[in-house]
């Protein structure tokens, strides 16, 4: 068991390292040019992208695994209950109007808004959540938030200014590009404060686990573990969005992934293998939006479909073979 | 110890209020209450899992608001009968939960809480279910797990909601022994919920009962298991729940709606009366206006009855038939059984002899006879209104009661219902009834709808008080107490009373009683004249007495013959046939002869000497001759000459073939013929009375007896004693037809 862990944690935090490097070293730009442009482009475009996957791909999963605990729910994430829709709705209505009134975003500003739209369409997932048992359909609620969300951005998109258009519909389709560094200090802050809170809660995470009644026997404030466990997913889901928007199902699969490898649900392990699983897949997924078809780059959440609905398909399929 | 004071416990509203009750250490206190009565409502209060509405709680003497989450999960620990399902959790990682209270920030445990962890899992006895994952195990198993859990979390208190649902037996009673254990040995509070009554019985000390508005009673099993306390509680019957044990009975709709238009008549032995009710009820139905039959699926009787196409069947229903006033017909008694020995018989189906078989392999065999049963029932069913079924012995003999086709399988075959007959002539009527209806299986019982009892003389009010007493053991009726009465019908058995001494008369004649006598009925019409008596001889020096001798016929003629050889039987009859006539009849014809042949091993096999009185011998055949005959004597010599050109009908039923072809052979005084019922046509009987008196010297001013006229008259009688004795109305409510006046 310790041996396993030991070994999973040492190895991602190898591939992690080597992805990173390969990462620096392709692109749509090659070595053989100016050492000077290079050296820039890899300092101040390619680096802060790296460091961006990893602690917003990280700041996902860990989202995802929040969620997951709270619904009890393995389909769970923050892309299929439509939190990640309801930030990008109201992150797009505040770019529109920011950009009318003429006034420039900051990211503080972006991430509160994202968290806002997070916070209410959570709170339409939880309405329904508390009148329905099943856990199918509290997906297909999730799903229906999210369209609904993604109408009225569009909508939204549609009658905005012709100039706001390309870098909104940019943004709405989900990509790692164009961060700074001021960015990256931002991101790096919100998401390391966020993911030490969850790691501090992986106690009263792990007695969650077998239900409310049991956890509060163990001597869990309920109430106020799940106030707790809604604002962190949320937050951490808002700050993705605000920069990178929408990533689709790095939320759902990541955790299980780390659960597979593992094979545990203590949440003192998982928690930080998830942060570390969801960086990796991130940093993958968004290499290859970038260099496959370079210099046209793909949005990440392409990427992130084609490679994670078969992880979720097959985690599922074998889930049910074990209850039967 | 928990203890609660004017307890008020709710989700939204008050569901219970004022429940006030203590649970001392070392104490087992289990709430009990139907489905929503609110047992899991108290409990979750006292977990904390639902505020409660108003008065107070005393975890261990504090006050349950002002203790802390963690001081509160220090004391209280629960096993719920939730079906955990918690992702890649080994059991002894879901023990390890438990120790959440003792453990620091990050939830790691330490040496010493690893060491009570497995001290939990050594008390269940599931030490080697420590590594295997929480979700790969037994229901059973994982309860245990969760008793662990909860044994881990080390406190003075175990709440436990319904622990033994989903269990079996041996995990219920292992459970319970450990909960058991940790009240008694180590002095936990334990306030549990519980369905299973008869175990809450065993292990509680006190017992709270719930109903879903109030506490009803706080108290020992002593005070709840009372009177129709837990019967109210949960709202069943009050036979449903046994007090003394706890348990409860499944009392099952009783199939009531038996098949309307037919009835069973079975008794408690043979002879008590069972052909005689079938043929009165037959003649009854008959005057009430119905079409109706007798049947019985299967008969073992050495007398038969040939019907016009030549089958086979029993007397009995023919009999019967006739008080039916209809045809008798093969389908009314499908399966025959002749003796033909003491372990084996000759099995005659749909009126046809299909082979000898000894008892057992018949017994084995039945069976496959049940479609045929069936066939004849259904065809019966299509002809008449009503089927009034005859039993046969005792639908108690529980040694032959597998396979039956005769008694309550046969009800069973065509649904329906049956009277229970019972003879208080030979004693012990109530324990005949008793017994019987007792030792049947429950459906069995239920089938019977009446009891009767027969061949009663005397006062009936002496009988009545035991008959209620009688009714109230077994639930079933009595609708009849029939009086003994001297209707005379053709019997069925062998056992009758026909064959007791009697009296000399001014006729005596006297019939060869062969150990296996059959068609015995050929004499009956002699017997229900005046001044004849009809002697069933087995001592032959009572020939010296007769005014002649009569040979009936037999299922074995050589085994008789021989009988009749060494028993003096034949010198007696020889020296007799010089002054008196001797008639033998079939079986009896035969032995008169010079010889029998058995070439086929029929009976005996080989060969045997006959009285030599006839001049004809006899060859056993293959093949049975069963026909109807009917014609007139020719000119008849020596004493019988009167019978001369009378007109005869009856039937032949015989394997043998003899070289005398006329129906009635004579030669000087001894005459034969192979005409069963010979006597009963025209005024046979009655000549041959005449004529043997006369040889006497005395003249008998004999009318012309008519049998069928008498018989019928014996029928009506028979109906009357039942109609008079019987409550009619129950019975047509049991036949399911309508009661109305009797048209005239």
């Amino acid at each position: 068991m310790k041996k396993r862990v030991s070994t999973v944690y040492i190895t991602m935090v190898l591939v992690l390292i080597g992805l990173s490097f390969v990462s620096l070293r392709i692109g749509s730009v090659s070595t053989t040019t100016d050492p000077i442009v290079y050296q820039n482009i890899v300092t101040n475009i390619r680096l802060p992208r790296i460091l961006a996957a990893l602690f917003l791909g990280g700041a996902l999963s860990v989202s995802g695994y929040l969620l997951q605990t709270f619904f009890q729910n393995p389909i769970a994430g923050p892309y299929v209950l439509g939190i990640s829709s309801g930030a990008k709705l109201f992150v797009a209505l505040t770019m529109i109007i920011a950009l009318e009134m003429g006034i420039t975003l900051s990211s503080v500003m972006m991430i509160a808004s994202a968290f806002v739209g997070s916070m209410l369409a959570m709170g339409f997932v939880l309405i329904f959540a508390g009148r329905v048992r099943n856990m199918s359909y509290l997906v297909v609620c999730g799903i229906l938030i999210g369209y609904i969300c993604s109408a009225i951005t569009d909508f939204c998109i549609t009658f905005a200014q012709d100039s706001n258009i390309v870098n909104l519909h940019n943004w709405s389709l989900g990509s790692l590009s164009g961060m700074d560094w001021q960015d990256i200090q931002i991101i790096v802050f919100f998401v390391t404060v966020c993911v030490l809170l969850v790691f501090f809660l992986s106690k009263p995470i792990s007695a969650y686990q077998l239900g409310e009644g049991y956890a509060q026997n163990m001597g869990v404030s309920i109430k106020r573990l799940r106030v707790v466990l809604i604002l962190l997913s949320s937050l951490l889901s808002s700050i993705v969005t605000a920069f990178a928007g929408p990533i689709s199902f790095v939320g759902i699969a990541v955790p299980h992934l780390v659960k597979g490898v593992l094979r545990t649900s203590k949440p003192i392990v998982l928690i930080p293998a998830t942060f570390l699983m969801g960086a990796i897949v991130t940093l993958f997924c968004d290499g290859i939006a970038r260099s496959v078809f370079a210099p046209v780059e793909m949005s990440i959440s392409s990427v992130t479909a084609i490679i994670l609905v078969p992880v979720v398909i097959t985690i599922l399929l074998k889930k049910q073979e074990r209850r039967v | 110890m928990i203890q609660t004071k004017k307890l008020d416990v709710g989700y939204k509203d008050i569901l219970i209020s004022n429940i006030n009750f203590t649970v001392a250490p070392g104490q087992i206190v289990t709430i009990i209450g139907p489905n929503g009565s609110g047992k899991s409502t108290v409990l979750k209060t006292i977990l904390k899992q639902l505020e409660k509405k108003g008065g107070s709680i005393s975890i261990c003497e504090k006050e349950i608001d002002s203790l802390k989450e963690k001081e509160y999960a220090k004391q209280v620990s629960m096993v719920t009968s939730q079906r955990l399902q918690p992702e890649r959790m080994t059991c002894e990682e879901m023990v390890a939960t438990a120790r959440y209270p003792y453990t620091g920030r990050l939830g790691i445990l330490s040496e010493n809480d690893w060491q009570v962890v497995y001290r939990a899992l050594e008390q269940v006895n599931a030490t080697s279910l420590s590594d295997k994952d929480f979700n790969e195990i037994s229901d059973g198993e994982r309860q245990r797990i969760m008793l662990a859990r909860a044994i881990a979390q080390d406190t003075e208190i175990i709440v436990l909601d319904e622990p033994t649902s989903y269990l079996d037996m041996h995990y219920k009673l292992d459970l319970l022994k450990i909960i058991h254990r940790l009240a008694k040995q180590e002095g936990k509070t334990i306030l549990m919920s519980l369905h299973e009554l008869d175990l809450v019985k065993s292990i509680a000390d006190t017992i709270v009962c719930v109903n879903g508005k109030e506490v009803v009673k706080v108290g020992t099993s002593e005070d709840v298991y009372k009177g129709s306390f837990i019967q109210n509680l949960y709202g069943i019957e009050d036979d449903e729940f046994e007090t003394h044990t706890g348990r409860m009975k499944l009392k099952l709709a009783e199939k009531t709606a038996f098949s309307k238009h037919v009835i069973m008549v079975q008794g408690t032995m043979s002879s008590a009366g069972k052909s005689f009710i079938v043929a009165g009820l037959c003649r009854l139905f008959k005057q009430y206006g119905y079409k109706v039959a007798p049947f019985k699926s299967q008969n073992m009787a050495l007398n038969s009855y040939i019907t016009k196409e030549g089958k086979e069947m029993g007397r009995a229903q023919v009999m019967q038939a006739e008080a039916a006033g209809i045809e008798a017909d093969v389908c009314m008694n499908p399966i025959l059984l002749k003796p033909t020995s003491d372990v084996g018989s000759q099995v005659i189906v749909n009126g046809e002899v299909l082979e000898n078989m000894p008892a057992k392999s018949y017994f084995q065999y039945k069976t496959q006879l049940i479609p045929e049963i069936l066939k004849a029932y259904h065809k019966l069913e299509e002809m008449v209104d009503i089927i009034v079924i005859e039993g046969a012995g005792s639908p108690a003999e529980i040694n032959l009661k597998q396979n039956d086709i005769v008694n309550m399988g046969m009800a069973q075959m065509v649904n329906a219902p049956v009277l229970l007959v019972a003879d208080i002539d030979r004693g012990g009527v109530f324990a005949q009834l008793y017994g019987t209806v007792e030792l049947l299986e429950e459906q069995e019982r239920n089938r019977i709808q009446g009891l009767i009892i027969n061949k009663f003389r005397g006062d009936k009010s002496i009988l009545d008080p035991g008959i209620e007493m009688l009714e109230e053991k077994v639930h079933i009726p009595v609708i009849g107490t029939i009086p003994y009465s001297h209707v005379s019908l053709d019997e069925e058995d062998s056992v009758t009373t026909r064959f007791d001494q009697k009296e000399e008369n001014v006729i005596n004649l006297g019939v060869v009683r062969f150990p296996r006598i059959s068609n015995f009925t050929d004499f009956a019409i002699f017997e229900q004249m005046d001044h004849v008596s009809v002697h069933y001889m087995s001592n032959p020096h009572k020939i010296d007495k007769m005014d002649c001798v009569l040979l009936p016929g037999s299922k074995n003629t050589i085994a008789d013959l021989k009988w009749l050889k060494e028993s003096g039987f034949e010198v007696n009859i020889k020296r007799a046939s010089k002054n008196i006539p001797v008639i033998g009849i079939c079986g009896g014809y035969q032995m008169l002869g010079n010889q029998i042949q058995d070439p086929y091993s029929v009976e005996e096999g080989g060969y045997i000497e006959g009285l030599g009185l006839l001049d004809i011998n006899t060859v056993l055949e293959k093949e049975k001759i069963t026909k109807q005959v009917e014609g007139s004597f020719p000119k008849v010599e020596g004493p019988l000459a009167c019978l001369s050109n009378q007109i005869y009908r009856g039937y032949e039923i015989h394997m043998g073939n003899s070289t005398g072809k006329e129906p009635l052979i004579n030669q000087g005084n001894v005459y034969g013929s192979y005409v069963h019922g010979l006597f009963d046509a025209g005024n046979i009987a009655s000549l041959i009375v005449q004529t043997l008196a006369k040889r006497k010297g005395i003249s008998l001013e004999e009318k012309e007896f008519d049998y069928q006229a008498w018989k019928e008259s014996q029928y009506d009688l028979l109906a009357q004693i039942l109609e008079e004795n019987m409550d009619v109305k129950k019975l047509f409510e049991i036949v399911g037809v309508e009661w109305h006046e009797k048209e005239n």
